[in-house]
């Protein structure tokens, strides 16, 4: 083999060892016997693993973010689905403008639509931690949401609903019995798209978290700052086993990457 | 298509209607706030203070320095990475995008957290520096801009890879063999061949490196600190720590048109590639 045909494999190698090393790192760093977090790993335990969830803080942001993830991705498919039903099979007025609004979010950091939210919705309106946090977590999925909705009715042929309708059924029983049982794989991708989204968002929720109540991975980045263990690796590493292991069922079983 | 203009804001309006509630008049008047003068009427005399304040000039030119090298490596990594990929057998091919796409399903606090356990004091590079006797005392990575780069190289590296490997995939298959047999070599056919055969996936590719690393949070925060500023956690400084909104209003201000530019530029680029497509 030339020097040459040796060099792009090589760069391939060192990517993906790159890409992949840090998060086997982390890996090997979560099942440590020691105190601090150190590689290589200093002897076998899994007492960082199961110290994990006797954190009374992690248990508590873990449930709020699961809360946000699930909830603000319910609401913004509730949002999404009829306003992505519009776009795609009505003649809407200001069609443009409607799919501009509500897929902007995407656009602006997150960061800025936190503050956004809590100068000018959370304080002048009295809104609480939980309730501000499940709005921002909303408007941040509801674009992934609409676009991906709109994807899969696109790809439906629109006279199967126009045939049921002549047929005599309502344009509500046409969408319930014809449209949604075809677009259940899409709606279920935008919902773990949504779900990991959301999930993992840090700062959209860095000004509206307050005390006691953050979601998960603000509460690591806090708890990283205090204490030098490997509870947060042993922490990450789950999380992103839980999250791998959901993507490849989505994958596997729905086709995910179409729609995405 | 139904023709029924009542339903079809029923059924949209909620959704606009929210997000323009909760996201777009917020934002709105955040924005407006850079521009608001005390005393009544409009200025941007805010911006110019802005601007006048050395920390925020670094702190600026950082951030566009660093999104830029970012952006640079990748895409250099990201030819190589995905030349290789394209390249290989179709089951390999899969399973080696799948594992280019793996890290984009871990949490960023997680990918970020690993670089601690590596560059740290105690970390693997000074274990292997000392060890083979480069320094005698670990050197200071973390908190640096270079953590910083590397932090946002491995975060945004994949969206580049797999934006690439789209643009290869669609390139003519025998462009790059009778580009060789007519005698060019490997920098030509780079140059030449593969360059403006793929310029599309290029900016694609490199606008999302780009914004993101303008616009990442965690990876600053946790691999910079406050001694390498960029412009996110200078907002987040500039309202959690010195209470200044105004200063916070510039940033997202700045913030926001980088990314709107980059984000047309996108757009432009995608639908000039989709009305390249119609003829084939």
């Amino acid at each position: 083999m030339s020097a040459r045909s040796l060099f792009i494999p090589l760069t391939l190698f060192l990517v993906l060892g790159f890409l992949i090393g840090p998060f086997l790192i982390i890996v090997a760093a979560s099942f440590s016997g020691g105190e601090t977090l150190a590689f290589p790993p200093q002897g076998f335990s899994l007492r960082w693993i199961l110290k994990v969830f006797t954190v009374e803080s992690f248990r508590a942001s873990f449930g709020m973010s699961m809360f946000l993830a699930i909830g603000g991705t319910a609401a913004a498919l509730m949002l999404g689905i009829p306003a992505s039903y519009a776009l795609s099979r009505y003649k809407l007025p200001g069609a443009e403008i409607v799919r501009t609004v509500v897929s902007a979010p995407i656009i602006v950091p997150g960061i800025i639509v936190g503050l956004a939210l809590l100068r000018y919705i959370v304080v002048p309106f009295q809104v609480g931690i939980t309730p501000a946090l499940f709005l921002a977590h909303t408007a941040l999925v509801l674009p992934y949401a609409v676009r991906v909705v709109s994807a899969s009715l696109d790809n439906l042929r629109s006279d199967i609903e126009e045939a049921a309708v002549l047929l005599g059924s309502s344009r509500l029983g046409a969408f319930f019995r014809v449209v949604m049982p075809n677009i259940r794989g899409g709606i279920l991708s935008a919902f773990i798209l949504g779900f990991v989204t959301s999930f993992n968002q840090v700062p959209v929720s860095l000004f509206l978290s307050g005390p006691g109540v953050r979601t998960l991975p603000i509460d690591m980045i806090a708890y990283m700052e205090i204490v030098f263990d490997p509870s947060v690796a042993a922490l990450s590493s789950l999380l992103a086993f839980l999250s791998i292991g959901i993507v490849f069922a989505a994958e596997r079983f729905l086709g995910f990457s179409r729609y995405v | 298509m139904f023709q029924n203009r009542a339903e079809a804001l029923a059924l949209a309006l909620p959704a606009a209607f929210f997000a323009a509630a909760v996201f777009l008049m917020p934002v709105a008047i955040l924005l407006s706030d850079g521009f608001r003068n005390p005393v009544g009427g409009w200025t941007i005399s805010a911006y110019t203070d802005f601007f006048a304040d050395p920390l925020n000039r670094t702190v600026f030119l950082r951030t566009l320095r660093l999104g830029a090298i970012v952006t640079v490596v990748s895409a250099v990594l990201g030819y190589a990475a995905a030349f290789a990929i394209v390249n290989l057998e179709p089951g390999t091919k899969g399973k080696m995008t799948g594992l280019v796409v793996l890290p984009l399903m871990i949490s960023p606090v997680a990918r970020t957290y690993a670089w601690i356990v590596i560059l740290g004091r105690t970390g693997i590079v000074n274990q292997a520096l000392q060890l083979v006797g480069l320094t005698d005392a670990p050197l200071r990575i973390l908190f640096s801009e270079t953590a910083v780069f590397v932090g946002l190289l491995q975060l945004f590296l994949p969206l580049m890879i797999i934006s690439l490997i789209s643009a290869l995939e669609n390139m003519p298959k025998d462009a790059v063999p009778a580009a060789r047999v007519l005698g060019a070599n490997w920098f030509q056919v780079f140059w030449k061949v593969i360059l403006p055969l793929t310029k599309e996936g290029l900016v694609i590719g490199g606008t999302l490196v780009f914004t993101g690393s303008l616009t990442a949070y965690i990876t600053p925060a946790i691999l910079g600190g406050s001694k390498v500023l960029m412009l996110e956690t200078l907002l987040y400084q500039q309202v959690s720590v010195s209470n200044n909104f105004v200063s916070a209003s510039v940033i997202a201000f700045i913030l926001i048109v980088m990314s709107f530019a980059a984000n047309i530029l996108l757009k432009r680029v995608a639908t000039a590639r989709n009305k390249q497509r119609v003829p084939q």
